[in-house]
């Protein structure tokens, strides 16, 4: 988070519970501020960091030899959600290509693993967060990348000027 | 686990998820009874974390222990997450964070006591 960032963020403070600024305004911009959606993200991604990869380690530390692919998988895909978290919630250089990339990673991996254990459910018996596009976390794994690639290209240009300036 | 302080968390996670969903709705931060209400529920997560994990070192049957303490453990941190970008932001995406939270806390909630119950047959 910026330092700009910081300074709103303690004025929003002051002003709340219910600011009016912010409470009326229906203007369309309104709809793509820049940490807003953001924060919505971090809370999604780090939940499914922490889900996927508590997930994937007792799956291997109890029962690895039943499905070592399905179960190498979930901790694969929590480590892309944490590395998705990380990309969001710092603010350096890297951050957005790391987000990119984990958030594309996630994007090719739910659809594969969706597609795969769809067509071919003998080869996935065993479920991972990604089975069925994640019909057992309600299809949230399949809806987050959608959302972080918008997000992620939405912003690109507000990206660039922050860089430039510093 | 208890059966009744379980219900109670699972129906008071989606009504406060339902709570801050129309408050996002509504374009708005995070009200002072919102915020309070998603600490008295987190005092009562970590009351049935408590009760479990005594009940479950005390014998209670469990299939899938470790899962079960992983969620029991688990449970308690999204609320504090939720809470602290609803602190940080303080626009309607807030309370969005906050709300998903709170479901999140519900969804948890019915996984754990079907994990409590599957060990009761």
């Amino acid at each position: 988070m910026s330092e700009h960032d910081a300074g709103t963020d303690a004025a929003r403070t002051a002003a709340a519970p219910l600011d009016p600024a912010d409470a009326a305004q229906p203007a369309p911009e309104d709809d793509t501020p820049p940490t807003g959606p953001r924060r919505v993200l971090i809370a999604l991604y780090g939940i499914f960091a922490l889900a996927a990869t508590a997930r994937g380690i007792v799956q291997i530390a109890t029962k690895f030899d039943e499905a070592p692919l399905a179960y190498s998988l979930s901790l694969f895909s929590g480590v892309v959600y944490i590395a998705a978290t990380i990309g969001l919630v710092t603010n350096h250089r890297w951050s957005r290509p790391l987000a990119w990339a984990a958030v594309g990673t996630e994007m090719v991996g739910v659809v594969m693993i969706g597609l795969a254990s769809i067509l071919d459910s003998t080869a996935f018996p065993h479920d991972t967060v990604w089975s069925r596009f994640g019909a057992g976390y309600g299809y949230v794994p399949v809806i987050l990348p959608m959302l972080g690639l918008m997000w992620l290209w939405q912003t690109r240009d507000q990206h660039r000027t922050n860089v430039d300036a510093r | 686990m208890i059966q009744g302080l379980a219900i109670g968390i699972l129906c008071a996670g989606l009504l406060l998820g339902a709570w801050l969903g129309v408050q996002a709705g509504r374009r708005r931060p995070t009200t002072e009874a919102q915020m309070v209400a998603a600490i008295v529920l987190e005092a009562a997560l970590l009351l049935q974390t408590v009760i479990a994990i005594v009940r479950m070192v005390g014998g209670a049957a469990v299939v899938e222990s470790v899962t079960f303490v992983a969620y029991s453990v688990g449970i308690l941190l999204p609320l504090p997450l939720g809470f602290y970008l609803a602190r940080v932001e303080r626009t309607r995406w807030g309370s969005l964070s906050l709300c998903f939270t709170a479901v999140v806390v519900a969804v948890m909630t019915l996984r754990l006591m079907q994990l409590w119950q599957a060990g009761r047959v």
